[in-house]
């Protein structure tokens, strides 16, 4: 017998016994589409970590001075960076941007007409690499802002809307403690899960300029920064960035050999991976609870196997005296349970896609439909097919057809 | 049948035992059989229940093999046969009758008649049309879309000689034929049994009944696995 007429031979086996065919299949459609609406569940959840794994804020790390750590217990002024620290930094291998940035509080920013509290930054250019902003209007930064003194500014879209009524704000004046600035550029702050200080009211301006007309006073002088941010590219070890960071800062501030550091480096990633591993138990478990149901309905399908062969031994030892070989009996039962587990493979991918679409949008997710878990569902379909119907399968071919000829 | 085409052997059996072994004891079911059977020949096999001849028939029908002695059908040895060989052995050179038709019930009465075609190798690339020609002649071409359950009891065993006829088998080897059937049906398919065998084919009988036996050209009677007599049926029924 050709692969043909063996299908055509199970497949006329399977309508003849119509309602038998479709109750044993729903135990595998339901199988396979909860092990397709699971996983694919699982999918979205490990997506969603990625994306935000690999997001720059979770690749950020931040550098900032520590009071209190050091030599005595008593208050002493923490030091600041300098620019030279960040320059080194940058050096470092798998380092994507690092910036410097001089940190004021509060300052009013007014225009002619109108004012307001937001922050005033000192930075440089790379700080808008750094962020993830990205500039709407005008330009960013440059470096010869920075080296001559030049007094412009890059608003975030808050200021636009707040102070220019979100008119193009490029070329007009701005003053930040009686300052007067000129805005060349306004960004657009980058989406992110995580940041540091979600105020959208922000205006950076050269990092020199701040030092040496709003920021500095006292607190700063010649080259110094307030705190360094550090991002990693992507796929790099942070970890091993995080280690040279530190090697770096103990020789440039000088610390003895075991002596703590008067710094700290803060990055969201310890709990952003923990909530990797967690969401990856989670799918693991969501497919575990897939995978029963489809192990259930693969019992469903041997048991309704064994009472086949049994029903039908007449006709298996018939088969066999017309010229049938074990071989011959075997796959035709086999193939039975093969087809009905395909056939009931794709009703249940079809539905588990359905389900899995609903639950997306209730949650409020874009639906996908990966082909890495419709073929993981498919191909357990298969096997339950294979594995469950081989028992009835070989107990087909094993029937004496002397025997089964005489079977009531 | 004219004596001279059945001169050539189609079975021998030389010394044929067969012992089953129940628990401690064993019953031999043949006894040291040796029996010939020409080719053309219209033999009955009779004995009561117990007697051995449904032994000898799957013997016979190369679904059993003897525990000594040989079984040679069409100059093969059944006993030397494995089990892939005696099922295309079977495809090719026997035809079975069986007492309750063995029909599959939801299957055509053409689908039934093709079925021993559906094993053949090489694949037979017209077994409807080999089918169809094997149902005509019963005398069931206008049957062929039927089902068993659509059919007699008469014409359901017509169907079942049909598939037995199909794969032009050397034998047709019937088990109980008309078992299932009233006096008159059993009468009908005697006498297309009879019909068959005029134009060739070599035909046995597997029966209790003398009255079936009758329409048999030479009559063996079995009694505790051994042949007590063995003759030409002098008044043939018709």
């Amino acid at each position: 017998m050709n692969v043909l007429s063996t299908l055509g031979l199970a497949a006329s086996s399977l309508i003849e016994r119509p309602l038998r065919s479709i109750l044993t299949s729903l135990g595998i459609i339901i199988g396979v589409a909860s092990v397709y609406a699971m996983m694919s569940l699982g999918e979205v959840a490990k997506r969603q970590i990625e994306e935000s794994l690999n997001s720059i804020s979770t690749r950020t790390m931040q550098v900032w001075p520590d009071r209190n750590r050091g030599r005595s217990s008593q208050t002493r002024p923490t030091m600041p960076f300098t620019e030279s620290d960040i320059i080194e930094m940058r050096a470092i291998n798998g380092v994507y941007a690092a910036t410097g940035t001089l940190t004021g509080r509060s300052y009013t920013i007014a225009t002619d007409l109108s004012d307001l509290t937001g922050n005033f930054l000192g930075v440089d250019p790379d700080q808008l690499k750094a962020s993830g902003n990205e500039v709407k209007l005008g330009e960013n930064i440059s470096y010869a802002d920075v080296e001559t003194r030049r007094p412009v500014v890059v608003v975030s879209e808050g200021i636009q809307q707040r102070l220019f009524d979100g008119q193009n704000p490029l070329g007009q004046i701005i003053k930040v403690n009686n300052v007067t600035f000129t805005i060349k550029g306004v960004v657009t702050k980058a989406e992110s899960n995580i940041s540091f200080g979600n105020d959208d009211l922000f205006v950076w301006a050269p990092i020199t300029v701040a030092r040496e007309r709003v920021i500095g006073g006292n607190r700063f002088i010649q080259n110094h920064v307030s705190n360094i941010r550090v991002v990693g590219g992507l796929g790099q070890n942070l970890d091993s960035i995080e280690k040279e960071i530190d090697i770096l800062l103990r020789r440039s501030r000088d610390l003895k050999v075991g002596a703590p550091p008067d710094y700290r480096i803060f990055s969201s990633r310890g709990w952003q991976e923990q909530a990797a591993s967690t969401t990856k138990s989670l799918s693991f478990l969501l497919a575990a609870m897939g995978s029963i149901s489809l192990l259930v309905g693969g019992v469903g399908v041997m048991n309704i196997m064994l009472v086949s062969v049994t029903e039908r031994t007449r006709e298996i030892g018939l088969r066999m005296a017309l010229g049938a070989k074990k071989s011959n009996i075997m796959i035709q039962f086999l193939t039975e349970a093969l087809l009905l587990c395909i056939l009931s493979g794709f009703i249940g991918i079809a539905i588990g896609y359905f389900a899995s679409t609903l639950a997306m949008k209730a949650i409020k997710i874009e639906p996908f439909f990966s082909p890495y878990v419709a073929f993981v569902s498919f191909g357990s379909a298969w096997i339950i097919g294979v594995v469950f119907g081989f028992l009835p399968a070989r107990r087909a071919a094993s029937l004496n057809p002397i025997e089964a000829l005489r079977h009531e | 049948m004219s004596e001279a085409s059945s001169e050539t052997t189609l079975i021998s059996c030389r010394d044929l035992t067969k012992i089953y072994k129940m628990g401690q004891s064993e019953v031999r079911a043949l006894d040291g059989v040796n029996l010939d059977i020409m080719k053309g020949e219209f033999v009955a096999i009779i004995g009561s229940s117990g007697s051995g001849k449904s032994t000898l028939m799957n013997m016979l029908g190369a679904l059993d093999q003897p525990t000594t002695g040989h079984v040679t059908i069409n100059g093969e040895d059944i006993g030397a046969m494995k089990s892939k060989a005696l099922a295309a052995f079977r495809n090719t050179t026997i035809g079975f009758i069986f007492q309750q038709f063995q029909l599959l019930p939801k299957k055509s009465a053409l689908k039934n008649v093709a079925l021993p075609l559906q094993y053949r190798k090489p694949k037979v690339k017209d077994a409807a049309q080999q089918a169809a020609n094997a149902l005509a002649l019963v005398g069931l071409a206008d049957r062929a879309g039927h089902r068993p359950t659509e059919l007699s009891g008469g014409q359901q065993q017509r169907v079942a000689i049909a598939r037995a006829l199909a794969g032009s088998p050397k034998v047709l080897l019937a088990d109980e034929p008309t078992g299932a059937l009233d006096s008159k049906t059993s009468t009908d398919i005697m006498a297309l049994m009879q019909d068959l065998n005029a134009k060739g084919i070599t035909i046995i009988v597997i029966t209790h009944e003398h009255e079936v036996a009758a329409y048999a050209q030479r009559v063996i009677e079995f009694k505790d696995g051994r042949i007590i007599s063995n003759k030409r049926n002098e008044g043939v029924a018709a």
